[in-house]
């Protein structure tokens, strides 16, 4: 299994923990990763595809056509990236007057996309290239958690025809291959409110984060796993934020990768989970 | 004297040549840099021209001018852009006298600079009208909502939604990582590729970025 690997914006921006995390999962799991040199923002599926369609459809094209020169298929790690990336790749494979306009472009900027490479969320990998059972041979201990896993929006997103729910089921199998309780919620499919909080930051956090957090505190959740950094993001600053409205939750949230990586017995202090705004590093500590 | 020929009259005397042109039955429309404007009299007048009206429209960060002729009774228009940021443009009235009340005019109420004006001052206004307010000059306002700004400014600057922070640079080492991915903005030639393909999509007018100074341009 070789892939290019698309790190995007938020993962090495903001929570690089997980790039480790990847990184040494990969590794454990013989998947050859290799980094994608010189790419952009994705660019993201909300702000920027509505700043500017063409704008954004050019530079999804270029990140494509990175992948393309290596002869690979794009790994992403983030709901919002695989979005953008797939879409890109459906709109300029079924509009033709759309894809020689954004051809046209980058062949100024001196690239030329071909529509050759496809886009696998990290979800999709694991379950169908690596396989549930072969995660499981790696799991040192059995995790004993009760986790709540939160899919995300884009994660519902396939092309014509798929299932909207194979990711999440997928992304539901794999944590419970670490051993985790999985514990169901009616409120899988409610926006964590990360798009909204650039417009409106009280509704976003109120009417989005906080649902959530009220759910799974009754439940007793001890962490939430995510498969998108901007979920991330909005789980841990969000949290901070909510404390001026008299609210205090601190459950920890992390992404599937690095999930595994605690399930396959790496260290916190290797992972450093320590740049998580929540308490990620106590929550492996009481595992490992 | 046909369509074709007032366009490449124009074309001669203009340095920067003519930005787009298009023509009608009885009207032709050119678009030249504000900087050509006395170069483009100049062409017209050679043609026996007629001046008839400027027309300013406020198009939030810039102002565009549009000058009338009249060319043997089809009519002429030149269209220009100055930005608010500049609000400069040279005068054609010693070229073309019948322009000082236009110039004054729009001056006046939009508050452009008409550089070398012989007769600057009050036209249409009250005396007492407040020469810093003029009455049809808006706030400088770009297309993008503000609070998308930041986005929009760092995507074009470095390919990114959101710049390297110096704090998380030092994180990323802490941790054995690199100080930065291997993102566009870590390589000239990648960021240089991004940058040409925000310009071929038009997003650098449309959000009104400034290439000189790496900014977005704000009020």
């Amino acid at each position: 299994m070789k892939y290019a690997l698309f790190l995007g914006c938020m993962i090495p921006q903001r929570i690089p923990s997980v790039e480790i995390a990847a990184k040494k999962v990969f590794e454990k799991l013989d998947i050859e990763a290799i980094e994608l040199q010189g790419y952009s923002c994705c660019p993201d599926s909300v702000v920027a595809r509505l700043l500017d369609r063409k704008m954004w459809l050019t530079l999804a094209a270029r990140n494509l056509s990175l992948a393309e020169e290596h002869g690979l298929d794009l790994l992403v790690l983030c709901n919002g990236c695989y979005e953008t990336l797939v879409e890109a790749n459906e709109i300029l494979k079924h509009d033709p007057q759309t894809a020689k306009e954004i051809r046209e472009i980058l062949a100024k900027a001196g690239r030329k996309y071909e529509g050759k490479a496809k886009v696998k969320h990290v979800i999709e990998v694991l379950h169908d290239d690596v396989g549930v059972d072969k995660i499981k041979k790696f799991v040192k201990k059995p995790l004993k958690l009760k986790l709540a896993i939160h899919p995300g929006c884009h994660m519902f997103r396939e092309t014509e025809g798929g299932g909207i729910w194979r990711k999440p089921k997928q992304f539901e199998e794999i944590v419970k291959a670490t051993g985790a309780d999985v514990v169901k919620n009616k409120i899988d499919r409610l926006c964590c409110g990360f798009p909204v909080m650039q417009v409106n930051e009280e509704f976003a956090l109120k009417r989005n984060l906080l649902p959530k957090l009220a759910v799974y505190h009754e439940q007793g959740i001890e962490g939430v796993v995510v498969s998108c950094p901007a979920c991330n993001v909005q789980f841990e600053t969000g949290q901070v934020l909510l404390r001026k409205y008299g609210v205090r939750y601190n459950i920890p949230c992390l992404h599937i990768v690095e999930l595994l990586a605690i399930a396959f017995g790496y260290p916190a202090k290797e992972l450093a989970l320590d740049i998580h705004r929540s308490p990620v590093q106590q929550l492996a500590q009481k595992v490992i | 004297m046909n369509k074709n020929e007032v366009i490449e009259s124009i074309k001669n005397k203009v340095e920067g040549g003519v930005l787009e042109a298009t023509s009608q039955e009885r009207k032709i429309s050119v678009t030249i840099d504000a900087s050509d404007i006395r170069q483009v009299a100049y062409a017209l007048l050679e043609r026996r021209s007629r001046f008839m009206i400027i027309a300013a429209v406020d198009l939030g960060m810039d102002i565009e001018l549009l000058y009338h002729f009249d060319v043997e009774g089809k009519l002429i228009v030149v269209r220009t852009k100055i930005s608010k940021e500049q609000n400069q443009i040279d005068t054609i009235v010693d070229l073309m006298p019948a322009a000082e009340w236009a110039e004054k005019e729009s001056a006046e109420l939009f508050g452009i600079n008409f550089s070398a004006h012989p007769k600057p001052g009050h036209f249409v206004l009250s005396k007492d009208w407040p020469s810093e307010k003029p009455p049809l000059r808006e706030p400088f306002k770009g297309v993008l909502p503000e609070q998308f700004c930041p986005v929009a400014e760092s995507l074009m600057s470095t390919g990114m939604t959101a710049p390297m922070s110096p704090l998380m640079q030092r994180k990323r080492q802490e941790a054995g990582l690199p100080p930065s991915p291997p993102a566009s903005f870590v390589n000239a030639k990648s960021l240089g590729e991004v940058h040409e393909a925000m310009k071929g999509a038009e997003f650098d007018k449309k959000a009104g970025y400034d290439w000189k100074k790496g900014k977005l341009r704000r009020a």
